[in-house]
C-alpha cells in the first residue's frame, strides 16, 4: 500500500507517453493501452479509497524525504472522493464519448488526469501550483483540438487567463514562504496561525491564492473564459472540462482555506468572508443572468457552473461544517450533472445537428433517453428532490439559516427559480416545440461524434449520468457521513 | 564584493526591487490585455510571469549570503525558492510553447496577428 | 396508538410507481395498458385499505436524506388523504379509459404513466412522516403533473404549463425555506400532533416568517388567493386530469399540507399565540369570496368550477385557521366531501364535452334532454357544493360553521353563509337552463346570467333542442358510471356520513391534535 499514493500521478503521467509513442504507428494497440491505462487508474483510485476507509488518511512524502523538506502527499476521505471522481469520469468518457483520438491528444487525456490527481492529493501548495499547470497546460491544448481557429482563438484566451490565475497563484504562495518559511499544508497551517492571520501579508496571500482558483472555478468577474472554453470544445473535451475542470480545483480552494489557513482565519479577518460571499453572491447572480440569455446550449451549461460555483464559494464563506459539505456535495453534484449534460450536447450535435435552444425543439420525441436523462439532469441542477442537486442545496439553506445569514438564504432559494427559468427553457423546448422540418444528421465541425454504436455509447454514458445523480442524492447522508471526519477535523 | 553586489544588495535591502517587480506585474498585465497583437500578449504575459518569478528569488536574497555548495562556508542564500523557481520556468517555458503553437495555427489560416481582424474573421 | 413498522405505507407509494415501466411496456396494446392502470389503482385501494384496518399506527422508515429522517407514517390524516385519493384514482382511472378513448386522444401511454407518477407522489404526501418526506413528494407531485397539463401540445397547453411550474416551483422554493427555518429552530421537522414543541418558544419573529413561508409556499396549490392563478389556467388540461388531480389530488395536497403546517408543525395553540390564525382565517375568508365572484363571470365551465374549487379549498383552510376542534373536523370532512362532489362535476363536464362537443356553459341550454343522468348527477353535486342537505357537503358545511362560531371570532361565519349563496348564484342558472332552457340560436336567455359573452359561431344552430336520450343510451359506460357513482358517493356520505371510514378517521384526527 505504501506507495499507492504516488502512483496516482506517475501511472497517468507516464503512461502519457504511450499513446505518445504508440498513437501514430499503432493507433489500435494505442489507444485499447490508454484504455488500460485509464481503469487501472480507477483501479488504484478504488484502492487508495478502500485503504482510507479502512485505516484513516494516509500521508506520504516523496523520495523519503523528511516531511519538512520532502513534498508530501496526503489521502484523506474527502480527496479519495475527488480522486475518484476524476478517475471514473476520465476512463468512462474515453470509452463512451471519445471516438476522434490520436496518440497527442491521448496524452493531453491522460496529462489532464495526472494533474487533477495531483491537485487532489498534494499536501504542498508549491506542489498545487505545477500540477494546476499540468491540467491546464493540457486542458487549453485539449480545448484548441487538432482543427480550426475557432477553437485556438478560444483556447488562447483561455490560456491567457488560466496562466494568470496560476501565476497570481503563484505569487500567493510565494508570500505564504516569505510569511512562513514552509510550504508543506500542515506546516503552513501551524506557522501561519503562529504568524498572525491579521498580518497583511498573510491577507494578501489568501486573497492571490483565491484569485488564482477562482479563476480556474470561472468566479464572477472572471468567468468569461469558460462560456468560450467549453461551447469550441468537442463533445468529450467539453465533458471532461465541465465535470473535473472547475471541480478539483474548487475542493483545491476548500482544502486550502480550511486545512491550511483554517476557519479561523476568517473569524479574524470579516473582511475576507465578506469578499468571498459577495463573489459567491455575484457569481450566483452573473451566471444565471447570463444563463437566461444564451441560445447556446454549451454556453449555458458553462453559465450554470458559474452560479454552481458562486454557491459552493458562499458555502466555504459561511465555514460551519453543514455548510462545507454543503460546498463539497454541491462541487460532486455539479460534476455528475454537467458531464452527462455535455456528453448529451454532443448527442444532439452530433445527430440532429442541434446546438441552439430553439434547435433542440421536439428532440425528446427523436431521442427519448437522452432527453429523458438531460431532464434529470437539469432537476439535478435546479435543486429538486431527490436528487443531489438538492441535497447540496440543502444543506446549504440550512447552513445559511443556522448563521442567520439572511441574504445567502435568499440568494441560494433564488437561484433555484433562476436555475428552474434556464433549465425550464430547454427541457420545454426538448418536449413540447414542433420539431423543424429535416432532422437529418448534419456533419459539424471535426472531432465530434461519429453515428452509430459510440452514440449509443454516449447516450449510455448521459443515462448513468443522470442516474448517478439521484443515486447520489439518495446517498447524500451517506456521502456526508462519510466526508464528517475530515470536515469536522478543519472545523 | 563586486558593486553589482553592492548595487543588488542595496535595492533589495530597501525593498525596492520589490517595487520595479510590482511595475514589471503592471506592465506584463497592461500588454496582455491590451495590446491587439498576439504575440505581444503572450510577451506580455512572460513579463508578468517573470516578475513573479524575480519576487520570489529576490525573497531568497540573503545579505552577505554565498552559492549553497557543499565545499563553501559561511551563510548562504536560501537554495529552496531557486528549485521553486526553475521549475515554474520550465512551466512558463511550456506554456510559451502552446501559445505560440496556437498563434502559429491562427496565423497560418488568417494571416494575421491582429486580434480584432482574427475576431471579425471567425465564421 | 403504538407505531409498528410495516411496508405498507411504502407499497401504496411503490405499486404506482411501478405500473410506470408496465404502462411503458404495454403502449402498444392499449386494452392491456389499460388494465395494468385498473390493476395498479386497484392494488393501491386494497393496500391503504388494509392499512387503514390496522390497529396500530404503520410506519416505513426509509433511512435519511441529507441528514434529515426519510419516513412514511399512516395517521390518521394520512389514511384520510391517501384513501380517497385511492379510491378516487380507480374512479377516474375507468373514466380517463373512456375519455381518452372517445376523443381519440394522442399520447396516451405518456397520460397514464404521468398519471401512475402522480398517484404515487400523492400518496408519499399523504404518507410523509416529516416536513421534508412532505416537500419531497410535493415537487415530485409538481413535476410529475406538468406532462398532464401540457398533455394537449398547444401553445395555450404550454403557456399554462409554464405558468403551472413557475407557481408551483416557486413556492416549493418558498415551502423549503420555511421547512429550513422549522429544522433550525426546533431540531426536527417531524410531524407532531398538536405541534412541535418549542417552536415559538424562542424566536417568534423567525416562527413568524418561517409559517409565512410555509403557508405562502403551500398556498399555491391550496391556490390561495393571490396565488391562485394557476388552477383556471390549468382547466387545459384533459377533464379527468383537471378532475382528479385539479380538484383533488393537487390541491388537496396543498391544503393537507397546510393542515399539516398548522396542525401537526406549529399546532393550533401555537398558531394562535404567534397571532398567525388570524391573517390565514382572513386570507381564506377573502378567497372563498373572491374566488365565489370571478367565478360567477366564467362562461367556460371547467374554469368556473376551478373557481369554485378555490373557493372550496378556502372553506378547508377557513376551517383549519380558526383551529377549534369542530372546525378541524369540518375541514378534513369537506376535505372528503369536496373531493367527491368536485369530481363528479368534473366527470360530468368532461361527458358533456365528449358527447356533445360543448365547453360554455351558454350553449348548453336544455343539454337536459340530451342527457338526463349526467345533469342529475351534476345537479345533486352542485347542490352539495352550495350546501343543501342530504348530500355531503351540508355535513362538513355544518360542522364547519358551527365551528367558526365556536372560535374566538365568530364573524367568519358569514364568510361561508356569503360563499353558499355565491355557489347558489353561480350553479342555479346552469342547472336551470340545463333543464328548462330552450337550445337558441343567438338568444341572451340562454347565456349565465352574470358571465360576458362570447363569441358564438354567427348565428347558426344545427337544431334548436337536443335530442332526448333515454337513461340508458346517452353517453359511453365508462364514463357515464364515474360521474353517477361519484354523485350517488355524495349522497350516500351526506345521509350516512359515520358508514364511512372518513367520519372515524377525522375524530381520530381532532382527538390526537387537540388531546
Amino acid at each position: 500500500m505504501s506507495h499507492l499514493l504516488p502512483l496516482l500521478i506517475a501511472v497517468p503521467i507516464i503512461g502519457a507517453l504511450v499513446p505518445a509513442v504508440l498513437g501514430a504507428r499503432r493507433p489500435v494497440i494505442s489507444r485499447r493501452l490508454t484504455v488500460g491505462i485509464l481503469v487501472g487508474q480507477v483501479g488504484l483510485a478504488v484502492a487508495v479509497l478502500v485503504a482510507v476507509a479502512a485505516t484513516g488518511p494516509r500521508t506520504y512524502v516523496v523520495g523519503g524525504l523528511p516531511a519538512a523538506v520532502g513534498i508530501g502527499l496526503r489521502a484523506d476521505a474527502v480527496s479519495t472522493v475527488f480522486v475518484l471522481l476524476v478517475a471514473v469520469t476520465a476512463a468512462a468518457l474515453y470509452v463512451t464519448v471519445r471516438t476522434d483520438t490520436t496518440g497527442p491528444t491521448d496524452s493531453l487525456w491522460l496529462l489532464f488526469v495526472a494533474g487533477l490527481t495531483g491537485i487532489a492529493v498534494t499536501a504542498d501548495v508549491f506542489n498545487l501550483y505545477v500540477f494546476l499547470e499540468i491540467s491546464g497546460l493540457a486542458a487549453y491544448a485539449l480545448v484548441a483540438g487538432r482543427h480550426g481557429t475557432r477553437a485556438a482563438l478560444a483556447a488562447f484566451h483561455y490560456l491567457l487567463v488560466g496562466t494568470i490565475g496560476a501565476t497570481l497563484y503563484l505569487l500567493g504562495v510565494g508570500y505564504l514562504y516569505v510569511a512562513t518559511g514552509t510550504l508543506g499544508m500542515a506546516g503552513l497551517r501551524a506557522d501561519l496561525a503562529a504568524v498572525g492571520y491579521d498580518s497583511p501579508l498573510v491577507v494578501t496571500a489568501f486573497v492571490l491564492v483565491t484569485v488564482g482558483l477562482g479563476v480556474k472555478l470561472a468566479l464572477f468577474p472572471l468567468q468569461a473564459w469558460k462560456p468560450d472554453a467549453y461551447a469550441v470544445a468537442t463533445p468529450d473535451v467539453s465533458a471532461l472540462l465541465a465535470t473535473l475542470g472547475s471541480t478539483v480545483p474548487g475542493y483545491a480552494l476548500v482544502r486550502l482555506v480550511f486545512d491550511v489557513f483554517t476557519a479561523s482565519f476568517l473569524d479574524a479577518v470579516p473582511l475576507v468572508r465578506t469578499g468571498l460571499v459577495v463573489v459567491g453572491v455575484a457569481s450566483v447572480a452573473a451566471g444565471g443572468y447570463f444563463a437566461l440569455r444564451q441560445s447556446d446550449v454549451r454556453r449555458l451549461l458553462a453559465y450554470s457552473s458559474v452560479l454552481q460555483m458562486g454557491l459552493v464559494v458562499i458555502g466555504i464563506a459561511i465555514a460551519t461544517p453543514a455548510a462545507v459539505t454543503a460546498a463539497l456535495v454541491l462541487l460532486v453534484g455539479n460534476a455528475v450533472a454537467k458531464g452527462g449534460l455535455y456528453a448529451a450536447t454532443g448527442v444532439f450535435a452530433r445527430r440532429f445537428g442541434a446546438t441552439t435552444v430553439d434547435g433542440y425543439a421536439g428532440l425528446g420525441r427523436d431521442a427519448p433517453l437522452t432527453a429523458g436523462a438531460v431532464s434529470v439532469a437539469f432537476i439535478s441542477l435546479v435543486g429538486l428532490p431527490p436528487t443531489v442537486g438538492f441535497a447540496g442545496k440543502w444543506y446549504l439553506v440550512v447552513a445559511a439559516v443556522d448563521s442567520r445569514a439572511w441574504v445567502v438564504v435568499a440568494v441560494v432559494l433564488l437561484s433555484t427559480l433562476v436555475s428552474l427559468a434556464y433549465a425550464g427553457r430547454v427541457v420545454e423546448r426538448l418536449y413540447l416545440a414542433a420539431a423543424p422540418g429535416g432532422t437529418e444528421p448534419v456533419a459539424t465541425d471535426g472531432g465530434g461524434l461519429a453515428d452509430g454504436p459510440a452514440r449509443e455509447r454516449t447516450v449510455v454514458f448521459v443515462v448513468v449520468a443522470a442516474l448517478a445523480t439521484v443515486l447520489v442524492g439518495l446517498g447524500s447522508t451517506e456521502l456526508a457521513a462519510w466526508f464528517a471526519p475530515v470536515v469536522e477535523g478543519w472545523l | 564584493m563586486t558593486t553589482f553586489d553592492a548595487l543588488f544588495g542595496t535595492m533589495v535591502g530597501s525593498r525596492g526591487a520589490y517595487v520595479v517587480y510590482a511595475l514589471l506585474v503592471g506592465i506584463g498585465l497592461f500588454v496582455l490585455v491590451d495590446d491587439d497583437n498576439l504575440v505581444k500578449k503572450i510577451v506580455g504575459l512572460n513579463v508578468f510571469q517573470t516578475a513573479v518569478f524575480l519576487f520570489f528569488i529576490t525573497a531568497a536574497y540573503r545579505a552577505d549570503g554565498r552559492a549553497p555548495l557543499l565545499s563553501a562556508t559561511g551563510p548562504f542564500v536560501n537554495p529552496l525558492p531557486h528549485v521553486l523557481i526553475l521549475t515554474a520556468i520550465v512551466v512558463g517555458v511550456s506554456i510559451t510553447a502552446v501559445a505560440l503553437a496556437l498563434v502559429v495555427r491562427l496565423y497560418d489560416e488568417h494571416g494575421t496577428f491582429s486580434e480584432t481582424a482574427i475576431r471579425e474573421a471567425r465564421p | 396508538m403504538t407505531d409498528t413498522v410495516s411496508v405498507l405505507p411504502l407499497a401504496a407509494v411503490l405499486l404506482p410507481t411501478l405500473a410506470v415501466p408496465l404502462i411503458y411496456a404495454a403502449r402498444t396494446r392499449p386494452r392491456l395498458r389499460e388494465t395494468v392502470t385498473l390493476a395498479a389503482s386497484i392494488a393501491t385501494l386494497v393496500t391503504v385499505w388494509f392499512a387503514v384496518q390496522s390497529p396500530t399506527t404503520l410506519v416505513t422508515p426509509l433511512g435519511s436524506f441529507a441528514g434529515i429522517p426519510f419516513a412514511l407514517r399512516a395517521d390518521a390524516a394520512a389514511l384520510l388523504f391517501a384513501l380517497l385519493a385511492a379510491l378516487l384514482w380507480v374512479v377516474t382511472s375507468v373514466y380517463s379509459i373512456g375519455y381518452l378513448y372517445a376523443l381519440d386522444e394522442h399520447a396516451q401511454t405518456r397520460y397514464f404513466a404521468a398519471f401512475a407518477v402522480s398517484i404515487a407522489a400523492t400518496m408519499g404526501v399523504a404518507f410523509a412522516a416529516n416536513l421534508l418526506t412532505l416537500f419531497v413528494f410535493y415537487e415530485l407531485l409538481t413535476l410529475a403533473t406538468y406532462p398532464l397539463v401540457v398533455h394537449a401540445g398547444t401553445a395555450k397547453a404550454r403557456a399554462a404549463g409554464r405558468q403551472y411550474i413557475a407557481y408551483t416551483l416557486g413556492g416549493g422554493v418558498a415551502a423549503l425555506g420555511g421547512i429550513v427555518l422549522v429544522g433550525v429552530l426546533t431540531g426536527t421537522v417531524t410531524f407532531t400532533p398538536g405541534g412541535i414543541d418549542g417552536l415559538g418558544a424562542t424566536d417568534t419573529t423567525l416562527a413568524r416568517i418561517a409559517f409565512v413561508l410555509l403557508v405562502v409556499g403551500f398556498g399555491v396549490k391550496t391556490a390561495l388567493v393571490p396565488l391562485h392563478g394557476w388552477l383556471p389556467t390549468a382547466m387545459v388540461a384533459p377533464t379527468p386530469v383537471s378532475g382528479l388531480l385539479h380538484a383533488v389530488a393537487v390541491v388537496k395536497s396543498g391544503v393537507f399540507a397546510l393542515g399539516r403546517t398548522v396542525l401537526y408543525v406549529f399546532g393550533p395553540e401555537t398558531t394562535w399565540d404567534l397571532g398567525l390564525g388570524l391573517p390565514l382565517a382572513a386570507a381564506a375568508a377573502a378567497t372563498m369570496v373572491i374566488a365565489g365572484v370571478v367565478g360567477l363571470r366564467q362562461d367556460n365551465l371547467k374554469r368556473g368550477l376551478a373557481y369554485s374549487t378555490v373557493s372550496h379549498l378556502a372553506y378547508i383552510a377557513l376551517g383549519l385557521a380558526l383551529a377549534t376542534p369542530v372546525a378541524v373536523f369540518g375541514a378534513f370532512i369537506h376535505v372528503v366531501a369536496h373531493a367527491f362532489m368536485k369530481i363528479s362535476l368534473f366527470f360530468a363536464a368532461g361527458l358533456i364535452y365528449v358527447e356533445t362537443g360543448e365547453k360554455y356553459v351558454s350553449d348548453l341550454a336544455g343539454v337536459g334532454r340530451r342527457l338526463p343522468m349526467t345533469m342529475t348527477a351534476f345537479a345533486i353535486a352542485a347542490a352539495g357544493l352550495i350546501g343543501f342537505p342530504l348530500v355531503a357537503g351540508f355535513v362538513s358545511k355544518f360542522h364547519l360553521i358551527v365551528g367558526a362560531a365556536a372560535s374566538p371570532h365568530p364573524a367568519f361565519v358569514v364568510a361561508y353563509l356569503v360563499a353558499g349563496v355565491l355557489k347558489l348564484l353561480y350553479f342555479w342558472p346552469v342547472i336551470y337552463t340545463a333543464f328548462f332552457g330552450r337550445r337558441e340560436s343567438d338568444s341572451s336567455e340562454s347565456r349565465h346570467p352574470f358571465a360576458p359573452p362570447h363569441a358564438t359561431d354567427g348565428g347558426y344552430v344545427e337544431q334548436a333542442m337536443w335530442e332526448r336520450r333515454s337513461l340508458t343510451r346517452e353517453a359511453s359506460p365508462l364514463l357515464l358510471a364515474p360521474v353517477v357513482a361519484t354523485a350517488a358517493a355524495a349522497v350516500l356520505l351526506g345521509l350516512f356520513p359515520t358508514a364511512f371510514p372518513f367520519w372515524a378517521l377525522a375524530e381520530a384526527v381532532v382527538v390526537e391534535v387537540f388531546g
